[in-house]
């Protein structure tokens, strides 16, 4: 039996004036899964999560979290998340500590133990007690997590959460979204325009261009890909390149000392047994993986930016 | 409930957590100061020693002034008016003292109103400029609920304030000038006439006045403030109106609907010192037209706090 979704996206519409900035929005998010909401600057993402945390009026349609609609019952739908929306921007005049103190008061059963915890969870206990102005975007970033899990949230929402953030970080923060969702069974969104930084902590990425939904693909899907690139280096190349034309009716095409092809995985052995029978010389064979950039880019063309 | 309070709390947090609210009490404080030193020094302060010939006294100073004056001027001068006030009802004039250093400090409430305007511009307005906002919002909690947490935290400061001014004026009067017993009867002008009045009572009477001028002021700025979410804008345009209110007045004094305008009733003072600005207005008249201004400022700061988009920059 399929979980109910934490968060559905129902045909959510936005109007500006007279132009439509999202166009239709419709997907599920389940708990437990890290979905990746991807898509050039521009392309609507944050109007989406603003509407997604009830910032911004919806036009049409609706966002339902944990069955209570955010247009109708936002105060049981908001108590469930748990989001950074754009920059973390915090009081700078004020510590960590306190700002934390801050949002805690706001809602209902924050102890004291839960928002230390939550300083170590994101590991800023050194620097807690400095004012928020003096903070780096990295530590800013973290603070900006640490207030978003305060409430045990069941949904996660992080707008480019990997902004500022070394590799380093990046990677803590990662690992660290990986294990909300899989031992506290969070639905985690996370937004970005460098696929490159969520592909590795998403289990979906929902691609979206100028504010319509392209694809949404789970990243096991998007990695396997049905078919590589691959590089033959091989001697004579006139002679490698007659047989696969004729012998398996392939395509390859000449590129200095390598013959190019695309084909699927299992046909590699048969290519190379083909030529070796054919008393070509073999020196190498080498896969490229398309990689999920790659697609990203074919999904949502060159240039997005309109 | 509590949560409300919790709200309240959280605003106050904020605002004392920065300088520029410290810095507000400190010049408060230092011009209270000021004031004192200067009366003390410089000697504008009546600092004559009534003895037990103190109507002797009286008659005397009344005579310097007589002296060189035309009889119609004399009869027009406040000090001799007052010196009589004094020997007509047999009173004997009080020494300058703490309550009276007090009663006169009202006139600073003008700053008072000043700061308030800054803080009920920046309440919201900031919270847009710093992006906080967003994370304020997206909270359990109805943004009607923060609004009115955000407006409950400006009257708050508007009366903290005025309690400042009013405890720290007293106990610099008492260290500079000395204090008459717990609640004397102060001799004080009103409408021409000399009366006198209990300490407490005038004190109230024009410290409650002037609160009721600052909650105008202070809901105006915080109207500004939710509109346009632009502190600048709100304090320059309260400051503006608050100084230009008068010359507003002046100018459309001849048309019949001069006073429906704000600023011909948020002095109520008019009504109880001096004559009402134009023939016809009273008190009850007064307080009308405020409860309408407060209410058109209140409902379009709700409506454009709750039901605007908060949308990127």
């Amino acid at each position: 039996m399929a979980a109910e979704p934490a968060m559905k996206l129902i045909d959510l519409k936005k109007d500006i004036g007279k132009k439509q900035i999202i166009k239709g929005l419709t997907f599920d998010i389940n708990p437990g899964e890290v979905f990746g909401f991807l898509g050039p600057n521009g392309a609507g993402k944050t109007t989406t999560i603003r509407m997604m945390v009830g910032l911004m009026k919806i036009s049409e349609g609706d966002v339902v979290i944990k069955g209570s609609s955010i247009k109708s019952n936002y105060k049981d739908a908001i108590r469930h998340v748990g989001a950074i929306v754009e920059n973390p921007e915090m009081y700078p005049f004020m510590s960590g500590w306190k700002n934390l103190l801050h949002y805690a008061r706001m809602m209902s059963g924050i102890t004291e133990e839960r928002i230390k915890e939550v300083v170590s969870l994101v590991g800023l206990e050194k620097a807690i007690h400095e004012k928020a102005g003096r903070y780096s975007l990295g530590m800013r970033q973290r603070l900006g997590i640490a207030q978003a899990l305060l409430h045990r949230p069941s949904v996660l929402i992080l707008d480019e959460p990997t902004n500022g953030l070394d590799p380093h970080g990046i990677r803590e923060i990662r690992q660290y979204i990986r294990s909300l969702a899989e031992k506290e069974n969070v639905a985690v969104i996370v937004s970005s325009h460098l696929l490159s930084e969520i592909e590795m902590m998403c289990d979906r990425i929902g691609i979206i261009k100028n504010g319509e939904l392209v694809a949404i693909e789970t990243v096991k899907g998007l990695t396997k890909t049905d078919e590589d690139l691959i590089h033959i280096e091989a001697v004579p190349l006139d002679r490698a390149n007659e047989l696969l034309r004729q012998t398996l009716q392939l395509e390859p095409t000449v590129e200095e000392e390598n013959i190019k092809l695309t084909v699927k995985r299992e046909e590699i052995p048969s290519i190379v047994k083909c030529l070796v029978e054919g008393q070509v010389d073999v020196f190498g064979v080498q896969v490229q993986r398309s990689t999920l950039e790659d697609k990203f880019l074919d999904v949502i063309g060159e240039n997005a930016i309109e | 409930m509590s949560n409300f309070f919790k709200l309240v709390y959280n605003e106050q947090v904020k605002l004392y957590a920065r300088k520029s609210t410290w810095i507000m009490f400190g010049i408060l404080a230092a011009i209270i100061l000021g004031v004192a030193i200067l009366g003390k020094t410089v000697g504008n302060v009546d600092e004559a020693q009534y003895g037990d010939d103190w109507r002797q006294q009286l008659e005397q100073e009344n005579a310097e002034i007589a002296e060189g004056s035309s009889e119609e001027e004399v009869a027009n001068h406040w000090g001799i008016q007052e010196n009589n006030y004094y020997l007509d009802n047999d009173i004997k004039p009080l020494e300058y003292d703490a309550w009276q250093f007090v009663v006169e400090n009202v006139m600073l409430s003008a700053l008072l109103s000043l700061f308030t305007i800054i803080v009920a511009a920046g309440i919201i307005a900031h919270e847009f400029r710093w992006g906080t906002v967003k994370l304020l919002l997206i909270r359990p909690v109805a943004r009607t609920k923060i609004l009115f947490a955000k407006y409950a935290s400006v009257l708050l400061f508007a009366f903290t304030s005025l309690v400042f001014l009013l405890v720290f004026s007293w106990i610099t009067g008492a260290i500079f000038f000395g204090v008459n017993g717990a609640n004397p009867l102060l001799v004080i002008q009103n409408q021409n006439e000399y009366t006198q009045i209990a300490a407490w009572a005038e004190m109230g009477r024009s410290y409650g006045l002037q609160l009721i001028n600052l909650v105008m002021m202070a809901t105006f700025a915080f109207m500004i403030s939710s509109i346009f979410r632009n502190s600048g804008l709100a304090i320059g345009f309260a400051i503006f109106l608050m100084m230009a209110g008068n010359s507003i007045i002046g100018f459309f004094m001849q048309y019949d609907w001069a006073k429906y305008i704000l600023f011909a009733n948020t002095n109520l003072e008019q009504y109880f010192r001096g004559t009402p600005l134009i023939e016809g207005m009273t008190l009850s008249f007064s307080i009308g037209v405020l409860i309408v201004y407060y209410v058109i400022f209140m409902v379009l700061s709700w409506l454009f706090f709750t039901k605007r988009d908060v949308a990127g920059h």
